[in-house]
Parts: C-alpha cells; sequence; structure tokens
C-alpha cells in the first residue's frame, strides 16, 4: 500500500513539474522584478534592425518591462507561426501582423481588445494616428491593432544604366513609357543570350501579390472587392497581364526576379521593391539609385502594405499590461519618426510626420520623400490576401504568366476558380 | 597463391590504375567542390561573389562576413539548442535503445517475438505521416516551443535496438549464465556486462544518430515557432528566407557554421561510419 | 493425501512449475518494464498517428477552430480532383525513379573500380561519402547558390561545351532535373560503400574459375559479379526508393517545390497544407496516402525479394 502510495506521489509530482499551469499561476499583484514579454516582428535588414533600435530604446527607457524581439520571417510566415501557436497555446505577447491578416485572428478572438487600454489613456489618444491607417486596426467595430510600419510598393531604378542607355535619369512615368524604354536597357548577345533587361518582375513568395496588385491599380482595376467579388478577368487586370507575358516573351525587358539580386548585380535597371526595402537597397547598391512611383497607366494607384501591431491574447494580465505599453511606445511619435528615418517606412501619425528630426532628415534626402508623397495614391489590399491560401494563389497566377508563359485568359480564369474555392473553403 | 591470383582479377581488370585514379578524382571533385565553393564564396567581397567567370579565391579574405552572418541571427542560442537536444536525444534514445535491445535479447518472455515484430513493424511506418497527429499532442501537451517537444517525439528507437539486440546475442550466453548465477539483476547485467561489451558498437550508434538528430529540419521546423527555441538548420534556413537583406557569401559563411560540428564529427569518425554501413550494421 | 478419492493430477504440476512461473513472472515485469518507454514513445507518436491522420482526414479543420467539421470523404475527393496532387504524384515517382536509377549505375561503377587496392582509396571514399552525412538544409543553400545562372559554379562547366546559362531554380523544366542532381549527389556516396560491401561478400574462388573457362572481363561482369550483387542492388533500389518518395529537406531549401509546383513532392505538398495553409484534414488524407504507398512498396519487397533475387 505504501508503496503504491509513494507512486502515486511521485505521478502527481511529474505532472505538477511537467505541466506548465502551475508555473505560470497568476498573480493578481505585479509581480516582483521587469515583465518580460515576447515581440514577434517581421522584415529584415535595415528594417528589421531599426525594430530592434525600438526594442532596445525602450528597454533602456523602463525598468519594469523587457522586450524580446524575434524575428519570424515574412509576413506570410508569421500568419502561419501565429495560426501554429494559437493551435498550441503559446503565443507572443506582441506581433506584427500584415494588415490583411488581422481580421483572421481577431475573428478567432485570438486578439486583445485595445478599446479597454485605449479608454485609460487621455482623451483623444487616438485621435493622432492618420485615420485611414487607423482604420485597419479596427474589426467589426473593435479596435484590435494600431498602426505600424507602414509601406507603399515602389519601383527602384539603377540611374547609371539608364543613362548608359542614353535615358533620362528618372523613372517611366507610365508602363507604356516603361516598355518603350525597355528597347533600349535590353541587350541580347550574338548567341541569344540576355544580358541585360530593363526590369525584374517580383514572383517572391510572399510579395509577388502585391506588385500585381499595384501594378493592376495603376491600370484601373483592381484583383478583388470587399465581398471577395474577383476581378481578374475584367479587362485591366488581363491587359496589364498580358503586358507582362509580352515583355518578359515578346520584348525580353523584363525578367522574373526572385530577390534584389538581379538588381544590384546590375542584371536588370529596375526592380519592384517596398518603400521599407529603401534603406537595404541604399546600403547594397554601388550606383545612383531612384526610388520612385510605380508606373501609372490610367492612374497613379498603390495598394497599401504594411502592419499592424497588436496583442494576441495569452491571458496574463500583467503581460498584457506591459504589451500595451510597449506598443505605445513603438506607434508613438519619436518611434515612428525614427523608424521612417532609417527605414523608408511611412510614419504613422500627424505628430510623427511633423516631427523635426524627420522634416529635417527628408529635406536633406529628398529621394526619400517619395514615401510620403505616394501616401496620397494610395488604396487597400484585395481582400484575398486575407485567405490562408490567397497570397500562394496570386503568386502562382504570376508564375503562370510569367515563367510558364501560359495563356493570360486561361490563367486568369484559373485563379478566379482556386480564388473562390479557397473564399468557400473559409467562410 | 590464390590471393596472387585474385590480386589481379579484381573486378576492376579492364581499367588500368591511371584511369581508375582518373574516375575517381573526377568524382571525388565533384562531391567536394561544392563544399570548397561554399568555403572560398563565405571568404568573397560581394564584387568578387558576382564575378563570372568566378574568382576560385578571394585576394584579401574577408573574416568579417563571418561575424555579419553571426549577427543575422542568434546562432549562438541555435547552437545551443542543437547541442542541448542533439545530446539529450542521444542519451535518451540509446538508453531506451538498450534496455529493450537488451530485453529482446537476455529475458525470457512468452509474448516476446510477437512484441518484436510489433516493434519492426515501426520501421516501415513513414515518420511524415504523424507531423500533424504529433503536433495536436504536443500542442495539447504544452510542449510546443520547448525542448522536450522536439526530442520527446524521435526517441523512441527500432533501428537502435535491433542493432544493439544483435549485438547481445552474439555475445555468449555462458557471460550472461554466469551473471544469473552470481544473481545480478538484469539491469545490472545489461550495464556491467553487455553494454561494456559492445562500446565499438555502441559508439558508432551514438555518432549515427547524433548526426542524424543534428541535421534535422522537418520536425524542429514544425515544433519551434519562437525563435529561442530554433535549432541550427531551422535558424539556418529563416537566414536565407532574409535574403534581401544579406549576400550569398554572408549565406554560405551561416551554412559553415551549421556544417561545422558534423564535418568534425565526421573527419574524426568517418572510417567507423564507413565500416559500419559497410557492415550492413546501420541501415540508411 | 492418498485417501483423496481423485487423484490431485491439477495440482501436482502446478507446484513443479511454480518456482518457474515466479522466475517467469519476474522476467516478465523486468521485460515489461525495459521495454515500456520504447513502447510507450512508439504507441504515442508512432502507432496511435496512423488512426488520427485516417481520423482527421474525414475532416475539415484549420487546427485553430474548436471544432473539427465532419465531412467524410470529401477530402480524398478533392485529392484524387486535385491537378496539383496529380503534378506532385508525378513528380514524386520522376523524382524518385531517376534518383534511384543513375544513385546505382554511378555508385555501382564506382564500386567496381574502386574495388582493388589503390592509393588514396579511403580519401576518395571518406569525400565522395560525406554529403551522407552533412546537414542538407546547409547543402542545399550552397547548391542554390552553384545552380545561380550568372555567376553559379555550374555554368563555369557548361560554358565550354557552348551551354546556355539554365535558370535551374526557376524553370517549370529544370527546377526538378535540379532537385534530381542535387538528390543524386547526396546519395551517392551510400550506395557506393554498400555495394562495395557487396563485393567484397562475393568469394574470390568464382573469379578464379571464370579465369580458367576463359570469360571476358564484360562477360565475367554480366555472368558472376552483377548477379551476385543482385540481394545488393534489390536492397539498395527499394530503401532508395522510399527515401527518394520522402525527400523534404533538399527541395524545400532549394526550389520549394516551385516554380509552379513543378519541383512540388508529396512532402512538401503535405507540409505546405498542414502548416502553411493549415489543412489539417486534407494534410492527413496526404499523409494516409504516403503511408499506404510506403506500406505497399515494403510489402511487396518482402515478397520480391524471395522470388527475383539470385543468391
Amino acid at each position: 500500500m505504501k508503496k503504491r502510495n509513494l507512486v502515486w506521489i511521485l505521478l502527481l509530482a511529474v505532472l505538477f513539474l511537467a505541466s506548465p499551469l502551475f508555473a505560470q499561476a497568476k498573480a493578481e499583484a505585479k509581480p516582483e522584478g521587469p515583465i518580460k514579454i515576447v515581440y514577434w516582428r517581421s522584415l529584415t535588414g535595415v528594417a528589421g534592425e531599426a525594430q530592434d533600435d525600438v526594442v532596445k530604446r525602450f528597454n533602456e527607457s523602463r525598468s519594469d518591462i523587457i522586450v524580446e524581439a524575434e524575428f519570424q520571417g515574412a509576413y506570410a510566415e508569421i500568419l502561419q507561426k501565429m495560426t501554429a501557436a494559437i493551435a498550441a497555446d503559446d503565443v507572443p505577447d506582441v506581433v506584427l501582423l500584415d494588415s490583411p491578416h488581422m481580421p483572421i485572428f481577431a475573428k478567432n478572438a485570438a486578439l486583445v481588445d485595445l478599446g479597454q487600454y485605449v479608454k485609460d489613456e487621455p482623451k483623444g489618444f487616438l485621435d493622432d494616428y492618420i485615420p485611414g491607417l487607423l482604420a485597419d486596426g479596427y474589426y467589426h467595430g473593435t479596435l484590435y491593432a494600431l498602426p505600424a510600419m507602414r509601406s507603399t510598393p515602389l519601383l527602384y531604378v539603377n540611374g547609371d544604366m539608364l543613362a548608359a542607355a542614353g535615358l533620362p535619369r528618372r523613372a517611366p512615368a507610365t508602363w507604356d513609357e516603361l516598355r518603350e524604354w525597355g528597347k533600349k536597357l535590353t541587350k541580347i548577345n550574338a548567341k541569344g543570350e540576355l544580358e541585360q533587361s530593363a526590369v525584374g518582375l517580383t514572383t517572391g513568395l510572399t510579395t509577388a501579390h502585391w506588385y500585381f496588385q499595384g501594378a493592376v491599380y495603376a491600370f484601373g482595376g483592381l484583383v478583388s472587392d470587399e465581398d471577395f467579388g474577383i476581378h481578374l478577368t475584367d479587362a485591366p487586370a488581363m491587359e496589364l497581364a498580358q503586358l507582362w507575358q509580352d515583355m518578359v516573351f515578346k520584348d525580353r525587358s523584363a525578367i522574373p526576379s526572385n530577390s534584389h539580386d538581379d538588381f544590384f548585380n546590375k542584371k536588370v535597371a529596375m526592380v519592384f521593391g517596398s518603400t521599407g526595402s529603401m534603406g537595404n537597397v541604399y546600403s547594397r547598391a554601388d550606383f545612383q539609385v531612384i526610388p520612385a512611383f510605380l508606373p501609372g497607366q490610367k492612374q497613379n494607384l498603390v495598394p497599401v502594405g504594411g502592419a499592424v501591431i497588436a496583442m494576441p491574447k495569452t491571458g496574463d494580465k500583467w503581460k498584457q499590461w506591459a504589451a500595451w505599453e510597449f506598443l505605445k511606445y513603438f506607434t508613438g511619435t519619436e518611434s515612428q519618426a525614427y523608424l521612417a528615418r532609417k527605414t523608408g517606412y511611412m510614419p504613422n501619425s500627424y505628430s510623427a510626420s511633423k516631427n523635426a528630426e524627420l522634416v529635417a532628415y527628408y529635406n536633406a534626402n529628398p529621394q526619400w520623400k517619395v514615401a510620403i508623397d505616394q501616401l496620397n495614391y494610395v488604396r487597400p489590399q484585395a481582400s484575398v490576401i486575407s485567405l490562408p491560401k490567397g497570397t500562394a494563389i496570386l503568386q502562382q497566377m504570376v508564375e503562370k504568366l510569367i515563367i510558364a508563359n501560359r495563356d493570360v485568359k486561361t490563367v486568369m480564369e484559373e485563379t478566379t476558380a482556386d480564388l473562390l474555392k479557397e473564399y468557400k473553403d473559409n467562410y | 597463391m590464390a590471393r596472387l591470383v585474385f590480386g589481379k582479377k579484381r573486378p576492376s581488370w579492364f581499367i588500368g590504375r591511371t584511369f581508375t585514379h582518373l574516375i575517381l578524382i573526377f568524382f571525388t571533385l565533384a562531391v567536394g567542390l561544392p563544399f570548397f565553393w561554399m568555403l572560398t564564396t563565405a571568404l568573397k567581397s560581394p564584387v568578387e561573389v558576382a564575378t563570372f567567370p568566378p574568382i576560385w579565391w578571394p585576394k584579401t579574405i574577408k573574416w568579417d562576413n563571418f561575424s555579419k552572418a553571426w549577427s543575422t541571427a542568434p546562432f549562438g542560442r541555435f547552437y545551443i539548442n542543437s547541442f542541448i537536444t542533439a545530446i539529450t536525444g542521444v542519451l535518451l534514445e540509446v538508453s531506451i535503445a538498450a534496455l529493450s535491445a537488451y530485453a529482446f535479447a537476455c529475458i525470457r518472455f512468452k509474448y516476446r517475438d510477437f512484441f518484436f515484430l510489433v516493434m519492426l513493424a515501426a520501421l516501415m511506418i513513414p515518420s511524415q505521416i504523424a507531423l500533424i497527429p504529433n503536433y495536436v499532442i504536443l500542442s495539447k501537451l504544452k510542449w510546443i516551443n520547448t525542448y522536450k517537444g522536439i526530442v520527446i517525439p524521435y526517441v523512441s528507437s527500432v533501428f537502435g535496438t535491433f542493432l544493439l539486440r544483435q549485438y547481445f546475442l552474439s555475445v555468449p550466453s555462458s557471460l550472461y549464465e554466469a551473471a544469473e548465477i552470481d544473481g545480478l539483476s538484469h539491469f545490472k547485467t545489461l550495464t556491467y556486462i553487455a553494454l561494456p561489451l559492445a562500446k565499438p558498437v555502441l559508439g558508432t550508434l551514438i555518432l549515427y544518430i547524433f548526426i542524424g538528430k543534428w541535421n534535422n529540419y522537418l520536425w524542429p521546423l514544425i515544433v519551434t515557432t519562437k525563435q529561442r527555441m530554433r535549432t541550427l538548420p531551422v535558424g539556418l534556413a529563416m537566414v536565407r528566407d532574409a535574403e534581401y537583406a544579406i549576400g550569398p557569401e554572408h549565406l554560405m559563411a551561416a551554412a559553415i557554421f551549421v556544417l561545422v560540428p558534423v564535418l568534425i564529427v565526421y573527419f574524426f569518425s568517418q572510417r567507423k561510419l564507413i565500416e559500419a554501413i559497410a557492415a550492413g550494421a546501420v541501415k540508411g | 493425501m492418498s485417501s483423496q478419492s481423485r487423484p490431485p493430477i491439477e495440482p501436482l504440476p502446478k507446484f513443479k512449475r511454480n518456482p518457474m512461473t515466479r522466475r517467469a513472472k519476474r522476467d516478465a515485469i523486468t521485460f515489461a518494464l525495459f521495454t515500456f518507454p520504447n513502447f510507450l514513445l512508439l504507441t504515442v507518436f508512432v502507432f496511435w498517428p496512423i488512426f488520427y491522420s485516417l481520423f482527421l482526414s474525414f475532416f475539415k479543420w484549420d487546427m485553430i477552430a474548436p471544432k473539427k467539421r465532419f465531412i467524410g470523404l470529401e477530402n480524398y475527393r478533392v485529392m484524387f480532383s486535385d491537378p496539383v496532387f496529380w503534378l506532385v504524384t508525378k513528380n514524386t515517382l520522376i523524382l524518385s525513379l531517376w534518383v534511384v536509377v543513375v544513385k546505382l549505375a554511378i555508385s555501382l561503377s564506382l564500386a567496381l573500380v574502386m574495388n582493388r587496392d589503390l592509393r588514396g582509396r579511403s580519401f576518395y571514399q571518406a569525400i565522395i561519402f560525406s554529403p551522407t552525412f552533412t546537414t542538407s538544409v546547409a547543402v542545399a543553400m550552397v547548391w542554390r547558390w552553384i545552380l545561380e545562372p550568372d555567376y553559379g559554379l555550374l555554368r563555369v562547366f557548361m560554358r565550354p561545351f557552348g551551354i546556355a546559362p539554365i535558370n535551374w531554380i526557376e524553370s517549370t523544366t529544370h527546377s526538378l532535373p535540379a532537385v534530381i542532381i542535387v538528390l543524386i549527389w547526396v546519395g551517392i556516396g551510400y550506395d557506393m560503400v554498400i555495394f562495395l560491401a557487396g563485393l567484397k561478400n562475393i568469394p574470390p574462388e568464382l573469379y578464379d574459375a571464370g579465369l580458367v573457362d576463359g570469360v571476358n572481363p564484360v562477360q565475367e561482369f554480366f555472368y558472376i559479379t552483377f548477379p551476385l550483387l543482385s540481394p545488393t542492388t534489390f536492397f539498395l533500389t527499394i530503401t532508395g526508393f522510399i527515401s527518394a518518395l520522402k525527400s523534404f529537406d533538399i527541395i524545400r531549401i532549394l526550389t520549394d517545390g516551385g516554380p509552379l509546383n513543378t519541383s512540388n513532392v508529396l512532402v512538401l505538398f503535405l507540409y505546405e497544407n498542414a502548416f502553411r495553409w493549415f489543412k489539417t484534414g486534407y494534410a492527413s488524407a496526404l499523409a494516409l496516402l504516403l503511408f499506404v504507398i510506403i506500406m505497399a512498396i515494403t510489402l511487396v519487397q518482402n515478397r520480391l525479394s524471395k522470388r527475383w533475387v539470385h543468391y
């Protein structure tokens, strides 16, 4: 009998040790010592380092909170990691989400309602944020996220290559002009090998859809509307798709490209990139870089990308409090002005865009102002991006067009069908 | 005499010695060159990297590629994680294998053969089928992002059990009988007699399992969602995804971080590992 | 005792067996204790997942929703009507066949050539064998760089033959060959070592007999070496095929299955569905299919190894 008791006690002890429930036993009183919270960030290179800087400054300014920043990959990967983390009930305290992804988690009640914290802040706390950006943080009227690291797609141009081809040192204004320039920029050697091309069209797993959207907007169309109506078979999208395909296979003035290496190696004179990549591009290029609007056609309009910052529900009151403190700091004037200055991301608030240091910096480096200027020509991203497979389906579409050279109409119809199926799968 | 004839007549008869060497040098280069290419790229400047025809050895060696690569991700942490999970994994797996191998080899039990077959059946099951169920189990246990989550699902051992059992069976049974007469418990017989005798095969088994765990990518990729828990291969793949920010020279430098421990282990033990595999002792 | 009417037949053997039984019991308990950890882990992490996968494959579930929705055989219907699934299956089979056949041919030739007293033999062997044990993630990254169309190492060796630069990774026609090349590169060392061991096991007397009979080297290979190697060849074919079916690491890093799934394979497709898009039920159906395929191959192997292999 005694032995058996001992066994039970041992078993219980093992369970006790193994169970994190006991380890996390929550105290209502503020815990002793600093509260440690985890922040999942996206973005790499300069944009990543700048975030780490902000975290470091925050940690230096606070003795009661320690934030640990963790790189989690591109936005689409954060979506995956967050889903996995919710399934495992092991979420971070703060997370940077691509704005279309926020509703997925809000819908599953996985995010903290920020309203409860906002009401304890001074009146008018939210008024400083640029309303168009703040709007992305709401889901069904509840505030779940604050705007941070907002960006738009740009065209980065190698001025030296343009000059060498006898072209002006500026970006092409329209896709037509870009195509025209392509004739001068494309170099094919005697063996028929392509030595130099005009533009790299992004096929990256997590970014291809964004630039495609931007180009479709320029043609006066859209990829999908709020009610998940798919508009890929409409004239603007078809026209654009045909243009890309022709540039790759007929003119050979465009190539599929899944990193910026082709741009840095001067294989292409132009490449798509986020405003947020500006810091990176300048640090790696050894030629004149001209950041510019994406080419227009019927209009200048781009999908506003970038992230919102949110707090997953951890159930730990004090960690959530600490997370809110960090959220305020991260989206605050000083941090946002710093981030904008370092990376090219856009300031998210009126006070940040009026920040003296930032204004001075923009005046000294006028090319960086393009990020701000483009803010006047933005609209939200396509609704289909919020589907788990949405970005993947659009990326495949781009591959079908400019790698596999498949018939445009068939591709657009297939993609429409795939997106609708994915929509039905999720709603 | 026979040996002499044999020496002349091994199956590579019709090819001359020089030609043989040429073929082997060709394949050795084909296999070895990627490793060299990795090293030389890791030491180049960005300009040298983007040069064709390539530069085989950089003019000035850029050691700071390594420090840049090291700072792109917490590689120190990844190293610690990899060592902890690989070493505890090896210890657990080998202990579990030794215990059950001994049971199957030396303990009389009516249904022993039946259970042995059941265990061997596990060899046929591809581990990929378990990815989702194991993820669900571990998330219920709250083992995601823990060392035990990385280690425990993969320390059951069929192959190691099989291998050690063969070895235990090859030990003269008089030794076990003597132990039994001396009144040694099974556990003591295992630790004082069977295992010391199995030292050579045990060493190879440990290395083999260690390398396997060190290289493992798929499971740690799934079961770690937090950076501080990642192992080296997973961390390295993450760095690759950051390719907008770093050049090939940094990627290769990072790859070298991951390979160095394996190459060291391999360098010192390749003879044994190859022998073991050749002897059919170790199945790939 | 003797006065009892019925002879106590029953208890007697029991009495005799008793000391044995006690030991047998103790042995049984020790046996259970010794094998318990292994069987516990095997049950939870290897056997149980088969049934759980089967269960999940009848549901629609995204892993975070609290409820799974029963949809019967829908996942299987979707699977068999999904062109991507068929493409992926085709890729997997093509890849496995190419990898196995080319690997066997090269490694057998190498083993034949190397099977003699040779200076530097163990050096050659150590290098050629090394990819067996090197981290596949790192190896795949090196290869990605080698296959880079403009500055990659491979271009150096293609140029003298006038071959234009190939964008292996981003080409719908070349991405699968690229994966196959790397998998062959990784695998020849292992096969070679096994073949060498197989060659060692051929008794030299057989060749002596051949010498007397005056066979030429080619005949010798086809009449003596190859038939006697057949168990080794068979073993390598089957294990090679199964491990090729399960390829993941290299492909995930090298091409990530792209472009347009032209280099996607079953395990990667399973991973994408399970952990990228959280189509847990569908991915479970894929897992089960993989299990059935590998089971079938293993069973066929058991049958055939008795019939086809000449000893």
